[in-house]
């Protein structure tokens, strides 16, 4: 009854590619950007942060990344494990090396340096489609790690083989380390990821994302009409692992604080990562941040309620927890094969609609 | 007739002597033929001819063995599909090639891919030459929606659209390259005669308005009789006939491919007519 459209008309070009078209999106995401930046800082503790929404901010950027790369541009990639690796290695190395360099360009550093490597791990995507693609970037993952592992220069020679982050500032505000402020840490990261997930929205719906969805659709007519598959491919790959890197950075720096390579950027990232998209929606960067969000928060909804709810032992929670989130990415994937951003756009489309059926 | 008579100018695309073979299997064999600027060039053929590997040759999908393609004046050596798309050579396909992920508008909007200019920063940004950049494009292709009149269809996937719709959502994408020479491979193939009716102005218009090249295959004879200013035949890869639709339909080598030759009782059947 509230969500409609009438009267609401476009009369530019530039209002009919606007991102939100209708007024009450507009709103709504106003409303949702001063609850997250102006009232969510302040009733902000140390559990909400770490457990809840720095996972949620910074998993959503990887699979943002992810979704560049395998929702738009249609390449599966199984590396994400090992690029959010590189983006933490990167940045550990960067911030022991330099540490008077500010956060925000180690960040963008770590980025690049990702970049790099993944537009190298994707040089095979011109000749190797599909499932094959997804087990050459598969020898990524692994070897990857295995690098963190076998070199010492990586993890600075010290003896666990861990790296851990020194605290770091920006703007005079700590962020990282221990005493970092779970507020900080917080608004830092939202601040990261609102301003990439913007770029990101930008990128897919101008030239290059249309470029990515005509090699995804079908290569050949894209080939056709003067699409270089080479090169866009590689421009996907490269901002793909850009992002993963950024968000791989904050998951050690911001987030973790400490990591170990395996243990840290293994293969169930990648699969993790992988699954938000699915669920979140190929192909839409709103479906990222529901599929992290779903990925993310259900398991501790889960756990909560089973535990303090119902009672349940911890680690009778935890199996009963798995089976649940099987069910319910097997549901989802059955009533909605699109993903959640899908199921979105549905209930807006009889939104519109509601009360009345016609 | 004589309106496009004077409109024709001179030779845009010439093939000659052009061979094709996929191992053993000959596809095209000494085939040589031109085509003028603003005409409208039919390729017709029984199935397995070669018409469509004509087309794949002339915009770089296929490599021939021996020959040589003249195009604007120069030899071109080998090239790939998107250097042809840049040289200004459009095409659309047997079976539909669109994205089908994509809205009717995204879809014609790829087609002006080639001719935007701003970088990854300016486009992650969405600023200034961006913006304007986008809205010049969003302009031109509406241009083409209204002159294919898919107005209402725009922000549909074209997944969803019926099969008619799909080719000219096809055309108006091969249409916002602005090409010079444009090839159609089939693209009345099963439709209608109203779908066909309308498909035959859009080619007819763009050719007078735009001063567009199209060579097409195609196998409804009256569409390609009535459309083309000359028509090449082919016949298992080898050049059959070249001429006027006139020429062509009474050449007697078109007439025994379409039809077949009887063999042995010549003489008594056309006794007989």
């Amino acid at each position: 009854m509230f969500y409609r459209e009438v009267g609401q008309l476009k009369t530019s070009y530039q209002s009919d590619q606007a991102v939100f078209t209708i007024a009450q999106d507009r709103w709504s995401f106003l409303v949702l950007l001063i609850v997250a930046f102006g009232v969510v800082p302040f009733f902000i503790n140390d559990y909400f942060a770490n457990a809840v929404l720095l996972p949620f901010l910074i998993y959503a950027l990887a699979a943002i990344g992810l979704n560049i790369l395998t929702g738009y541009c249609g390449q599966l990639s199984l590396g994400t494990g090992a690029f959010l690796g590189v983006g933490a290695y990167a940045a550990y190395k960067m911030t022991t090396a330099f540490p008077e360099l500010n956060f925000i360009i180690v960040l963008f550093v770590s980025g690049a340096v990702t970049a790099a490597v993944g537009m190298f791990f994707g040089l095979p995507s011109l000749r190797i489609k599909g499932f094959y693609l997804a087990v050459a970037t598969l020898a990524a993952q692994f070897f990857i790690v295995w690098l963190f592992y076998k070199v010492p220069w990586f993890f600075n020679y010290n003896a666990t083989g861990q790296i851990s982050m020194p605290p770091r500032e920006v703007f005079g505000i700590l962020i990282t380390g221990p005493k970092a402020q779970p507020w900080a840490t917080y608004l830092f990261t939202l601040s990261v990821v609102l301003v990439f997930a913007v770029f990101a929205k930008n990128l897919v719906r101008c030239r290059s994302g249309r470029a990515w969805m005509a090699i995804r659709d079908m290569d050949i007519a894209a080939e056709i009409i003067g699409i270089r598959p080479l090169q866009t491919k590689l421009l996907a790959f490269g901002i793909s692992s850009f992002y993963v890197g950024v968000a791989g950075a904050l998951m050690f720096a911001v987030w973790l604080g400490a990591a170990e390579a395996g243990e840290t950027f293994g293969i169930d990232q990648s699969f993790l990562v992988l699954f938000m998209i699915i669920i979140g929606g190929l192909g839409s960067i709103m479906g990222s941040f529901l599929g992290a969000g779903f990925m993310v928060l259900m398991p501790i909804l889960l756990k909560q309620s089973m535990v303090d709810g119902l009672g349940l032992a911890a680690v009778t929670a935890k199996h009963m927890e798995f089976i649940i989130m099987g069910v319910l990415i097997v549901f989802f994937l059955i009533v909605e094969p699109h993903g959640l951003a899908r199921l979105w756009q549905i209930v807006k489309e009889k939104l519109r609609l509601w009360p009345f059926p016609h | 007739m004589s309106y496009k008579e004077r409109k024709i100018g001179d030779t845009l695309l010439k093939v000659e002597d052009i061979s094709l073979s996929f191992g053993g299997v000959k596809a095209l064999s000494h085939v040589s033929f031109d085509i003028k600027e603003h005409e409208i060039r039919a390729i017709i053929g029984p199935n397995g001819a070669g018409k469509s590997s004509m087309l794949n040759v002339i915009n770089g999908f296929y490599h021939p063995q021996e020959g040589l393609i003249t195009y604007k004046g120069q030899v071109r050596r080998q090239m790939r599909p998107h250097q042809a798309a840049k040289q200004g050579i459009a095409r659309t396909f047997q079976n539909i090639a669109l994205f089908k992920g994509m809205s009717t508008l995204d879809n014609i909007m790829t087609g002006r891919l080639l001719r935007m200019r701003r970088n990854v920063f300016w486009q992650a940004l969405y600023f200034g030459p961006a913006v304007k950049e986008e809205l010049e494009h969003r302009e031109a292709v509406e241009k083409i929606i209204d002159f294919l009149e898919i107005q209402a269809i725009r922000k549909t996937p074209v997944g969803r659209l019926p099969y008619g719709l799909q080719k000219r959502v096809e055309l108006g994408r091969a249409l916002a390259m602005e090409p010079e020479l444009l090839l159609l491979d089939e693209p009345m193939a099963g439709m209608n005669v109203e779908e066909k009716e309308d498909m035959c102005r859009f080619i007819l218009d763009l050719n007078d308005e735009f001063g567009t090249t199209i060579a097409l295959i195609e196998h409804d004879m009256g569409v390609v009789m009535d459309l083309s200013d000359r028509v090449v035949v082919l016949d298992y890869g080898q050049l059959l006939a070249d001429g006027t639709a006139d020429e062509v339909r009474n050449n007697q080598d078109v007439i025994d491919a379409y039809l077949g030759v009887s063999h042995g009782d010549d003489e008594s059947l056309e006794g007989a007519a």
